[in-house]
């Protein structure tokens, strides 16, 4: 299977430096061994058709308009450990409860800032911290975020780190349960002696979550109405809106269909008004309400937020949030977690400096090309140096941006990914991954088993986002202790 | 259900059943217009075509001529026809879209797998052969949509407006290819030949001759064809059918009650099955069916829109 493979100085998920899988994966190996050239070839095609048919598909967005495109799909799977996943278990609900706990205090009594924690300014500077809208409102659960999409890494010795947080509307989980369904359709055989972690019960464990943020004033007789809420079918993230709502069991709405009527939210049926009571909501946070965030907005509702504000509806996730998952405030969480859990952080986070300190500055200037470069406000893999791959003109531009605005941009040591093998065109070849874990909060905290491990399908690319050529994977946790028999 | 889903529901069926409609009169048309030599009928054919498929009018303001290449792709795959089947195809999908999370996924596959086609259908040769191919894909893809919501849709909100959408639609058409057919007799009536010519065309456009034909063997008359898909109650794509089953399914959407909101909606619907039940078919002449059929067309379109009123489907007027 592996002819010519070479893990290289990085660390693989599946292969030893000697060129040997690595204990979890032996039986994989030996699975994928019996098949031949050719069934690997047909059971690949039959797999992305698979996606294409079924409609799964994001937007990209160009120049000439939007084109629907699947996002790769790659066979062979991320295998994890039981003992290693319940480490990452902890580490992301450690992290979570200090993230939320930061939330609620920022947008009411701001001790960690009186503590000297956090400089006031990164706060009230923070675009998206929301104090005039939303500082001091009760909330349900007081629970901020519903759901997040913790993105991980591995660095060279295999050690998880995290990347980002990703606290406001994270996508791709529909992904997750979409990779595993066409596996077992695809590659049925690689599931008949082994246990893996099930995901039948995340989707109602999500629905629990939702739930279970009632509302302040709804009827406590009625089960309460939840909805999902939409940009629209043009919104790249569409089908994971649509996958969403129709395995929950809740009304897929858009602002058009929602009006705000002496600050309760109904929703427009044909039979008239229908009372909602939590909007879980895919919409950012300036697009929510054009009367309390951005006027020219014609996705919201307006008069939204004042019925939030009232306690008769509750908004998953909770406004505001931006300020906590942002590259900047990321560098401060394993100070959160200590000042508020008084633990220390279980998953590290990766090293970055802050281009404000004029020190850092100089330092990042003169090593452009061995660190990577990220706009504090930008996500997707936008606005974004990777020193060692850029070119000398890419250089020359950041360091004017940088120079600019140095507050804009933070810098991170290239991690050296780690890789796993992928199967594209007839081949295996190494490929940087990396895995989204999705948390879900509600009453307590379930995170989902496994996650979306993103693939850098070109060669080399450390570039994982669907929308710049990467793909998804399948991710396995193993039970049983995950030896070669499991 | 939501008010923008119900309203596209109903629209990816009309959609649907106006791709599959113009698509089969079309191809009819190409096999049937090898008998006729006369240039000049021949174009007149094709004027009617337009009237039946979409708007001659709307033609001619792209077009200065009638050219049989051009109207062939102009009611197929031209983008700037609201009505050509690639467009109804098109709206039909991107409704269906829109209604993801209520429609079978099997429902969305068969229309996302018409879509994924098109462009290569758009890439194939202008031959004859490729156009019949791509209009009988067309009928089939609607066919097969339907046999998805018969066999998988529960009997509940959704299905019903799907429904609704789909008679009043079909009823819409049957009156548009009648009416076409009428006026032709009328204007060549002495002729008796292309007479039966003119209505087994007709039936060919409905998806009717099977059906006529085993009630009338082998005979052609044209009060028995009008007949047929004016009043037959059994067939469904009859006039009478459709609006039976329309109002049927708003009376089961309804409980059988009528309610101030739906009263407007009952009240019509009550007096187009009156009007169609009094049509005496046998006793009028081509002017006065054409007249009936003219009126029902107007009929239909206010239907729609009551229908469209009742259930909130077109946004109030906001009074401030």
């Amino acid at each position: 299977m592996l002819i010519n493979y070479q893990t290289g100085t990085f660390f693989d998920e599946m292969i030893q430096s000697n060129g040997q899988p690595k204990n979890h994966y032996q039986w994989f190996y030996q699975l994928v061994e019996e098949f031949s050239e050719q069934e690997l070839k047909e059971k690949h095609e039959t797999a992305q058709l698979n996606f294409l048919r079924q409609g799964i598909t994001f937007t990209v967005y160009n120049h000439t308009g939007g084109t629907e495109r699947t996002m790769p799909f790659d066979f062979v799977p991320i295998i994890i450990p039981e003992e290693q996943w319940n480490k990452v278990e902890k580490g992301i609900k450690q992290r979570m409860e200090a993230l939320n706990l930061f939330l609620e205090d920022i947008y009411h009594d701001q001790e960690i800032v009186e503590a000297g924690i956090i400089p006031r300014d990164l706060i009230e500077n923070n675009p998206y911290y929301y104090h005039k809208q939303v500082g001091g409102v009760k909330i349900p659960l007081n629970n901020h975020i519903f759901l997040a999409g913790v993105d991980l890494i591995r660095d060279e010795h295999g050690d998880y780190r995290v990347l980002e947080d990703n606290l406001r509307n994270p996508s791709g989980m529909s992904y997750v349960f979409q990779n595993r369904y066409v596996m077992r359709q695809v590659y049925p055989e690689l599931f008949y002696q082994h246990s893996i972690e099930s995901l039948e019960h995340q989707l109602s464990e999500l629905h629990n979550a939702v739930t279970s943020h009632v509302p302040l004033n709804a009827d406590p007789d009625k089960k309460p109405t939840a909805v999902l809420l939409t940009p629209g079918m043009y919104n790249s993230a569409y089908y994971d809106h649509v996958f969403l709502a129709q395995q929950m069991g809740i009304e897929l709405v858009e602002g058009r269909d929602l009006i705000v009527k002496d600050d309760v939210v109904y929703m427009k049926t044909i039979r008239g008004l229908k009372r909602v009571d939590i909007i879980y909501r895919r919409i950012d946070d300036d697009f929510l309400d054009p009367e309390a965030f951005r006027p020219d907005s014609a996705l919201g509702v307006a008069g939204l937020l004042s019925a939030y504000k009232k306690g008769n509806v509750s908004i998953l996730n909770g406004i505001g949030n931006g300020v906590a998952d942002d590259k900047a405030m990321y560098v401060y969480v394993p100070e959160m977690i200590r000042f508020y859990l008084d633990e220390e952080p279980i998953l590290p986070n990766v090293e970055t400096y802050f281009l404000s300190d004029p020190e850092k500055l100089d330092y990042v200037l003169d090593h452009l090309d061995e660190l990577v470069v990220k706009n504090v406000g930008a996500s997707g893999g936008y606005d974004m140096l990777i020193g060692p791959q850029s070119t000398e003109e890419e250089r020359v531009e950041f360091r004017r941006k940088i120079i600019e605005k140095p507050s804009q941009y933070i810098a991170q040591p290239t991690i050296k990914l780690s890789r796993a093998p992928a199967y594209q065109d007839g081949r295996f070849y190494p490929c940087h991954v990396d895995l989204r874990v999705f948390v879900m909060n509600g009453r307590y905290t379930n995170v989902l088993p496994g996650g979306l491990s993103r693939v850098a399908l070109k060669e080399g690319s450390l570039v994982v986002n669907s929308s710049q050529g990467g793909g998804g994977k399948d991710t396995w946790i193993l039970t049983e202790g995950g030896q070669s028999n499991a | 259900m939501l008010s923008r889903l119900a309203d596209s529901l109903y629209w990816m069926s009309r959609n649907i059943e106006r791709a599959e409609n113009n698509s089969r009169v079309l191809s009819g048309h190409l096999i049937h217009m090898v008998e006729v030599s006369d240039e000049g009928i021949a174009d007149r054919d094709w004027g009617e075509i337009l009237e039946i498929c979409a708007s001659k009018a709307d033609y001619d303001q792209l077009y200065n001529r009638i050219d049989r290449e051009a109207i062939i792709q102009y009611l197929m795959m031209s983008p700037l026809n609201i009505n050509s089947s690639m467009n109804c195809m098109l709206y039909a999908r991107e409704n269906a879209k829109a209604t993801r999370d209520i429609i079978p996924d099997d429902l969305w596959e068969v229309l996302n797998h018409f879509h994924l086609s098109q462009k290569d259908w758009q890439e194939l040769p202008n031959t004859r052969q490729h156009t019949q191919e791509y209009l009988k894909e067309v009928i089939k893809t609607s066919m097969t949509a339907q046999g998805v919501i018969e066999s998988t849709m529960s009997r509940g909100i959704p299905y019903t407006f799907i429904k609704v959408g789909k008679w009043l639609e079909r009823a819409e058409k049957t009156a548009r290819v009648l009416n076409v057919v009428c006026e032709k007799n009328r204007r060549e009536a002495p002729h008796k030949t292309s007479n039966y010519y003119y209505w087994l065309k007709a039936l060919h456009f409905l998806n009717g001759y099977d059906g006529y034909i085993k009630e009338h063997p082998p005979s052609m008359e044209s009060k028995h064809v009008l007949n047929f898909m004016i009043k037959e109650s059994t067939f469904p794509r009859s006039i009478r059918y459709c609006i039976d089953h329309v109002s049927d399914a708003i009376q089961n959407l309804e409980s059988g009650k009528v309610s101030h909101y739906s009263e407007d909606l009952f009240q019509m619907l009550e007096l187009v099955k009156e009007e169609i039940e009094q049509t005496s078919i046998e006793q009028m002449d081509m002017e006065e069916l054409m007249k009936f059929l003219d009126h029902f067309q107007d009929r239909c379109q206010t239907v729609s829109r009551m229908f469209s009123e009742t259930y909130y489907l077109i946004e109030p007027v906001h009074v401030r």
